[in-house]
């Protein structure tokens, strides 16, 4: 008696046959309640408990362990500012404000038109490229607050439905870690990763 | 079989004092047992090590110089060096306890716990005395309610696992989890659905801090103004020991005792909570007579009489044919001998039953033989489990039987109609239609089940038989216990029942077919007796079933009940309120008024538990003794004065002078209780004595009845069982536990529900052939296609009978 | 400085496509995996113990030992640790997005090696394109037969499959990830067992591998033991990746022979400080490592035994460079305020005691700081770290609690007077105080 649509359960169960025992299949499915209401909720939790055949409250125990399964309502974008060591060195801070200020959107919390979230968040691997934000876990390195402020100006007007990470860092980025080379054209439709197949589904996972 | 290898032993030495210990110890455990104790918060004997809190660290020698580990987690091994408090070990314990002590909320004062807590008593002995945690305190909502039972205040947390590791690893109910991680972590169930487990009520006591408490308890006493005394619980047949604490005259709470023999210190939160109704309002607390259809209150000297003389008369009129005698399995040994005694003496009836006509042969109850201990549980190779779900009716043996699966390796068959709350730890699981054992057993025996077959060949097979079903008859458990024991030359056996001391009682002749100390009334029992007793009937004695049948025909007219409830507790209280409303003349001895002596002429108050010495017997046949901490209410007295004085009026005294003497004339006159003395019960046997099964009958001499009934082959077919919680009178005057019952309801697999049109929640029509009642449905795949399960005696609902095939019609929402 | 490459050869020659099963082919891929079908679990474990490979997780244990030490149930398994999450360390990340056949074709020879037919790569969620890049390798690896069934035209099988963390750097300690990837709580498990070898997923011998370790596995095969140890320094084998973050002029990967100084690295490969300030402090090896300052260390040789003499580690390869301007303070505060976040809660002193230190830090930094709180910091450092000394002797069940203490121990040894200053001025006295919640 699931509550979710029918390609969300064959996506379960495909998940779920992947792994040798099926308490594996606990984040991966937890991605998937999130993907499907938009933040993860009491009642995906129990749908992952009951797939997985363990008690709502040993899921709520893995989910509440992990900072990336929102259990509140999160805007379309979620924005992540880096302010851990490296990122904080090179102005980390200041980008956060600057996003901060610029959506009126206080770190840790969602806009009242659900349409960002601000976070900031500790050590994402783009330390070559501080300060690194990101939206939806799609990255930009070398940010500065002025273009922290585009960028959410950007999102703001622009509201794409996917947002893509060469895209943004083009528009938004300077320094990088290391040369990305080739454009991925996937990109992210949710506050989640967007990652196929056993993840939560991207831009390409719709087509 | 229970003997285990002698473990082999090695040599370590703690802060410069050499010790044999074994070789697969903890080193904390080793410490203790020589002495040292180290400190400790998560570590808990009965439960695996987590090394959280880390309180334990102590310093080994190592290849690479000393190291700091966790006394806890890390096993002891030939040679090791280890200290235990020298400065390392004493500013690393210092500085886990100022950790844990940085967050607390300084409340002691108002706190449960507050004189029994292991963290306020490490601060005051190690303590740094000023905090240097000058910031602010971490904050939660003061106590949340995560059960009906159990409050957890978050701010007295120290997160040490005990609790959640109780819940899944020991109750096998993961319903309260750490939640979140690093700083604030916290300890909480899933939004709305409480920790609503039967076992709840341990993780209180197991709480090192106040941070859980009893919903009970709370704000009722400070440890210190307690008095306490050692007991035996007796919701649970396993007869689990435990403490019970009272204040100013009034029990306020029960603890459960560690110990090998039964319960590793656990309790059921039946047992837990269930002495409430001791203190309930309802308490008979003086005899009770009918003058002009009413019951009304009376001195025992005219409520004795009046009985003595009516029984003087119909034994005059009738002989002892014309008795009965019903119940007696709630009280200790002392006063099922006087029962017993009084029944075969004064009335000269063997129309005696303590089994209240639920269980199984009395004889396979109380003579089994290759009984098996709890403790065999532990070192078998295979368990099978053919009877009663455990967790709903054998509380302690289920946390033993959990515990001997996931973590001893134990192989277990579970066989029962429906899901149990074993079927998770079970190797096999085997269902049958409500019914239909036989057929099943018949397969079995056939090699159709060949893994079964397999699991049962092995060397140490331990069977626990019982009656899974009202629809199961009580032979098929003897002849599946026959079978196993056939099969598996050295297989042992528990059979199944419930009822408070029922295996003491049984033990003392409160039976049709048994005298005291197991030994089958016949005439050699009865002539080894007569010294002491004198004459005693010769004729055979009818069971609950055969006396109600005998009060309905007229042939009997006397029914003396004591402590029980035929009118609610047989499978069929139709019958049974038939019976009791055609009776002559009932006498009830009981603590309530309940469904059966509602009617009843005279009525005496009679002491409960923890109001009276004695001992009792437990299923494995282990005595133990319990223990008075409470005043008997108001003019209520143990059933043996009772019995005793009523003897005396009626004309052919008994002779019994005081508790511990009747226990004395136990030992001379039952040969199995040779030897058991109160004296050897308080001192050097507190975990008890298992008495010795002589008089048992083997029973391979049993033929083992293979073919037996068939199931009926109706599409719907009944199954119903007991659940922990029930209406019974005891949980009625629990006020805590009452409500927990899960009233009317049936249970259907979701297909049959669909097909009768019924939705969860929706009231649904169950009927029988000898009864009917609406229930509100519960869907539920535990429950397989074509059962309806329906548990016994629930508040609110009627009774269907024993009749297997029922109709199920939906009625609304 | 000419450096032979190893591992980001190919990304450095073919930008545009070495993320592609075709380059990657053409480059001679897949024929050490292919080789390693026809070798057995003795020859593969030999050759990797031969050339010295050390784990480049943090650790650096020998891999070919941790693979001799699988223990004889069966089945194994294999998982990779992608979860990378040391601050100041982006290599796996480099080398999942450009070259993820070079790590495919590593696991296939690990698995062979430990008789793995179950391979996992735990990548941290905050990864989504690496994923993408994994997963889109590994199915091209499968559509070729390279995986699956009958692998590489052989009798073995290996299934390969991409589990994403969710946020939590614990989950890079190997005990906590298979708990993760058993979908329990990420929380580090007790030791003994030292090594998930023994008894590690789902209680069955497990090999925990970073990328970067794998990574090298078909040079090694390719080049042979001998060669990859002339690559680099007699006791720390190869090449390895350094991550380089912080105030240089050129932060980035760079894949070096070890030996080279400080000195070197700094002002040579990564383009000396912006502005041509001054030089602070180096973090040399992830923020769980203690600091080195250039009046001590800059001349040092970068190898795994010099960090060590000198109290610190190589850990990840994660440098991170700090000029003068730089509040010692606040750098400190913020890698504490990281441990103290990702602290999996388990044991009382990393849970209680790296938040304290947090507080203590950002009181100081905030401007209320007291004369005593440098010593009570130290002594609370003292209760997770006992001794303060290097490798930490650990009240803790993992290193993460102990690590939290790194930067505590350089405001002691180095940064006393910074400390002080920022008592008695009430306040910073390199930049206006900000607070922030
Ligand atoms: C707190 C902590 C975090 C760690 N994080 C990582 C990590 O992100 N990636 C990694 O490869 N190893 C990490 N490690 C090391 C792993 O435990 C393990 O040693 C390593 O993955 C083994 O692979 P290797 O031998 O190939 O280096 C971490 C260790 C600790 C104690
Ligand atoms: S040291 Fe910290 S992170 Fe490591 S196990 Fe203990 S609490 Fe968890
Ligand atoms: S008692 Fe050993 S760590 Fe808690």
């Amino acid at each position: 008696m699931s509550h979710w649509s029918e390609a969300t359960q064959e996506r379960a169960r495909e998940i779920i046959s992947r792994y040798p025992q099926k308490r594996s299949a606990v984040m991966p499915l937890l991605y998937l309640a999130m993907a499907e209401e938009g933040y993860l909720t009491n009642e995906g939790m129990e749908e992952v408990a009951a797939w997985v055949g363990i008690t709502p409250a040993q899921v709520q125990a893995v989910a509440s362990f992990y900072t990336m399964y929102k259990r509140r309502r999160t805007g379309q974008y979620l924005i992540s500012c880096c302010t851990s060591i490296s990122c904080m060195l090179l102005g980390g801070d200041d980008v956060l404000h600057a996003v901060e200020d610029e959506s009126g959107v206080p770190h840790g919390e969602t806009g009242a038109d659900g349409l960002l979230s601000v976070e900031h968040v500790e050590c994402i691997g783009a330390c070559g490229g501080a300060p690194a934000v990101q939206v939806n876990y799609e990255l930009i390195e070398g940010v500065t607050p002025d273009k922290a402020r585009d960028l959410v100006r950007w999102l703001g007007s622009a509201q794409p439905e996917v947002v893509n990470t060469d895209e943004m860092q083009e528009l938004f980025g300077g320094v990088r870690s290391f040369d990305w080379a080739i454009r991925d054209e996937s990109g992210a439709v949710g506050p989640y990763p967007a990652f196929q197949p056993l993840g939560t589904v991207g831009s390409e996972g719709n087509a | 079989m229970t003997e285990q290898r002698a473990p082999d032993v090695v040599s370590i030495t703690i802060d410069g004092v050499g010790h044999r210990v074994p070789a697969d110890s903890l080193l904390i455990k080793a410490a203790q047992d020589n002495g040292t104790y180290i400190p400790r918060f998560c570590w808990h004997e009965r439960m695996n090590p987590v090394g959280m809190c880390r309180m334990c660290l102590v310093e080994v020698q190592g290849p690479r110089g000393p190291m700091l580990v966790t006394a806890c987690t890390s096993n002891v091994a030939d040679g090791m060096v280890v200290d235990t408090r020298n400065d390392t070990v004493k500013k690393a314990q210092e500085g886990v306890l100022e950790f844990l002590l940085a967050n607390h909320p300084l409340d002691c004062p108002v706190c449960d716990k507050g004189g029994e807590c292991p963290l306020q008593d490490q601060a005051f002995s190690h303590g740094p005395g000023e905090s240097r945690f000058v910031e602010i305190k971490r904050n939660y909502e003061k106590p949340i309610a995560i059960s009906d039972l159990v409050l957890l205040d978050r701010e007295r947390c120290i997160l040490c696992a005990r609790c959640t590791r109780f819940a899944d690893e020991i109750s096998g109910d993961p319903l309260i989890e750490f939640k979140s991680r690093a700083n604030v972590t916290e300890v909480n169930t899933f939004p709305d659905l409480p920790f609503s487990s039967y076992f709840s009520g341990n993780t209180i006591q197991l709480c090192p801090v106040g941070a859980l408490t009893a919903a009970q308890y709370r704000f009722r006493a400070r440890p210190w103004d307690l008095q306490m005394v050692e007991s035996s619980g007796l919701h649970d047949t396993a007869h689990p020991r435990l403490s019970v604490q009272v204040s100013q005259n009034e029990i306020l709470r029960l603890v459960g005792v560690d110990n090998d023999a039964t319960n590793h210190g656990w309790l059921s939160d039946k047992e837990r909570f269930g002495f409430q109704y001791l203190g309930s309002e309802g308490r008979l607390t003086t005899p009770l007579v009918r003058r002009d259809g009413e019951l009304v209150e009376t001195t025992w000297a005219d409520a004795l009489d009046r009985v003595a003389e009516r029984i003087g008369l119909i034994r005059d009129e009738d002989g002892g044919g014309a008795f009965a005698v019903i119940g007696g399995a709630h009280g200790t040994n002392e006063d099922a001998y006087a029962l017993s005694k009084f029944a075969r003496v004064v009335l000269g009836t063997n129309n005696v039953d303590a089994r209240v006509d639920d269980a199984l042969a009395s004889h396979f109850l109380a003579a089994t033989a290759d009984r098996a201990l709890i403790s065999d549980i532990d070192t078998a190779d295979t368990i099978l489990i053919w009877g009663p779900d455990l967790k709903e009716e054998h509380p302690t043996l289920y946390l033993r039987v959990r515990r001997a699966a996931q973590e001893l390796g134990v192989r277990l068959v579970v066989v029962h109609p429906r899901a149990t709350g074993l079927d998770d730890r079970a190797a096999i699981k085997l269902g049958y239609r409500p019914g239909g054992g036989f057929e099943l057993l018949d397969e079995v025996a056939d090699g159709k089940h060949p893994d079964v077959r397999q699991a049962l060949s092995a060397e140490r097979v331990v069977a626990l038989v019982g009656q899974a079903s009202f629809a199961d008859g009580p032979k098929l458990a003897e002849s599946v216990a026959a079978y196993v024991r056939n099969k598996a030359g050295s297989a042992r056996i528990l059979p199944l029942a419930r009822r408070a001391n029922i295996f003491g009682a049984l033990d003392m002749g409160l039976a049709p077919d048994l005298l005291p100390g197991r030994v089958a009334d016949e005439d050699a029992g009865r002539a080894a007796l007569a010294t002491s007793w004198g004459d005693m009937p010769a004729v055979r004695g009818k069971d609950t079933r055969s006396m109600l049948e005998g009060l309905d025909s007229g042939e009997i007219r006397f029914l003396l009940l004591v402590g029980a409830d035929p009118a609610r507790d047989v499978p069929d209280p139709r019958q049974a309120t038939l019976a009791l409303e055609s009776a002559e003349y009932v006498v009830a001895i009981d603590l309530f008024l309940n469904d059966s002596n509602r009617d009843a002429d005279v009525i005496f108050p009679a002491a409960g538990f923890a109001e009276k010495e004695g001992t009792v017997t437990n299923l494995e046949g282990r005595v133990q003794k319990v223990n008075s901490i409470a005043p008997v209410p108001g003019q209520a007295r143990p059933d043996w004065e009772i019995l005793d004085d009523l003897a005396e009026r009626a004309g052919r005294p008994i002779g019994l002078s005081n508790d511990e003497s009747i226990a004395k004339e136990i030992s001379e006159v039952a040969p199995a209780y040779a030897g058991i003395s109160w004296d050897l019960l308080e001192w050097e046997a507190r975990d008890g004595a298992v008495v010795p099964l002589s008089g048992a009958q083997p029973l391979s001499h049993i033929p083992v009845a293979l073919k037996g009934d068939k199931a009926p082959s109706a599409p719907l077919i009944l199954h119903v069982a007991r659940t922990l919680y029930d209406d019974g009178v005891m949980m009625r005057h629990s006020q805590s536990l009452h409500p927990l019952a899960p009233g009317a309801v049936a249970h259907l697999n979701p297909d049959d529900a669909r097909r009768a049109g019924a939705q969860e929640g929706h009231l649904v029509r169950v009927v029988t052939k000898h009864g009917e009642g609406e229930f509100s449905a519960v869907l539920d795949d535990g429950t397989p296609p074509g059962v309806v399960y329906v548990p016994f005696n629930q508040p609110g609902a009627g009774s269907l009978g024993t009749e297997a095939v029922v109709r199920v019609t939906a009625v609304g929402k | 400085m000419t450096t032979p490459l190893v591992v980001t050869k190919r990304m450095t020659e073919f930008p545009a496509d070495s993320h592609t099963i075709d380059r990657y082919e053409e480059t001679g891929g897949y024929e050490q995996a292919r080789r390693a079908t026809g070798m057995s679990r003795d020859e593969l474990v030999e050759e990797i113990k031969t050339s010295g490979l050390l784990g480049r997780g943090g650790a650096a244990f020998s891999a070919g030992l941790k693979w001799s030490f699988l223990a004889p149930s069966r089945p194994s398994y294999l998982v990779i640790n992608a979860d990378e999450s040391e601050p100041g360390t982006f290599k796996d990340r480099q080398l999942l997005e450009r070259d993820p056949h070079q790590m495919l074709e590593g696991i296939i020879i690990t698995a062979i090696a430990n008789e793995v037919h179950d391979a996992f790569i735990y990548i941290r969620g905050e990864y989504p394109k690496p994923a993408r890049r994994v997963q889109a390798a590994v199915d091209e690896a499968y559509a070729k037969g390279h995986l699956g069934k009958g692998i590489l035209g052989s009798e073995y099988d290996l299934d390969v499959m991409v589990h994403l963390g969710a946020g939590a750097y614990i989950c890079g300690e190997e005990t906590a990830l298979i708990n993760s990837l058993e979908g329990l709580r990420g929380e580090p498990r007790l030791k003994p067992p030292y090594f998930p070898a023994a008894k590690g997923l789902y209680m069955q011998p497990t090999i925990v591998n970073n990328v970067e370790t794998v990574s090298n596995l078909p040079h090694i095969l390719a080049m042979g033991a001998e060669e990859f140890i002339g690559l680099g320094h007699p006791l720390d084998t190869g090449t390895f990746m350094l991550s380089v973050s912080g105030h240089v002029k050129k932060p980035g990967n760079y894949e070096l022979p070890h030996g080279i100084t400080w000195r070197d690295l700094i002002y040579d490969v990564a383009g000396g400080i912006p502005n041509d300030r001054e030089l602070k402090a180096i973090i040399p090896g992830g923020a769980s490592s203690p600091w080195f300052v250039p009046q001590i260390h800059l001349d040092h040789q970068i190898t795994k035994d010099m960090c060590a003499e000198a109290g610190s580690m190589l850990g990840s390869g994660a440098v991170i460079v700090m000029d003068d301007k730089t509040c010692m303070v606040r750098a400190a505060e913020r890698i504490v305020r990281f441990f103290a976040h990702e602290s999996c809660g388990q044991c009382t002193p990393c849970r209680e005691g790296t938040t304290w230190m947090e507080m203590i830090l950002r009181r100081i930094e905030e401007g209320q700081g007291r004369a005593i709180d440098l010593d009570l910091l130290l002594d609370v450092s003292d209760n997770i770290s006992v001794g303060l000394g290097w490798p930490p002797k650990m009240t803790t069940i993992c290193p993460l609690g102990p690590s939290a203490v790194s930067p505590v121990l350089a405001l002691r040894d180095y940064f006393r007077e910074e400390v002080n200053a920022h008592v008695e001025l009430g306040g910073c006295p390199l930049r206006p105080v900000e607070v922030h919640a």
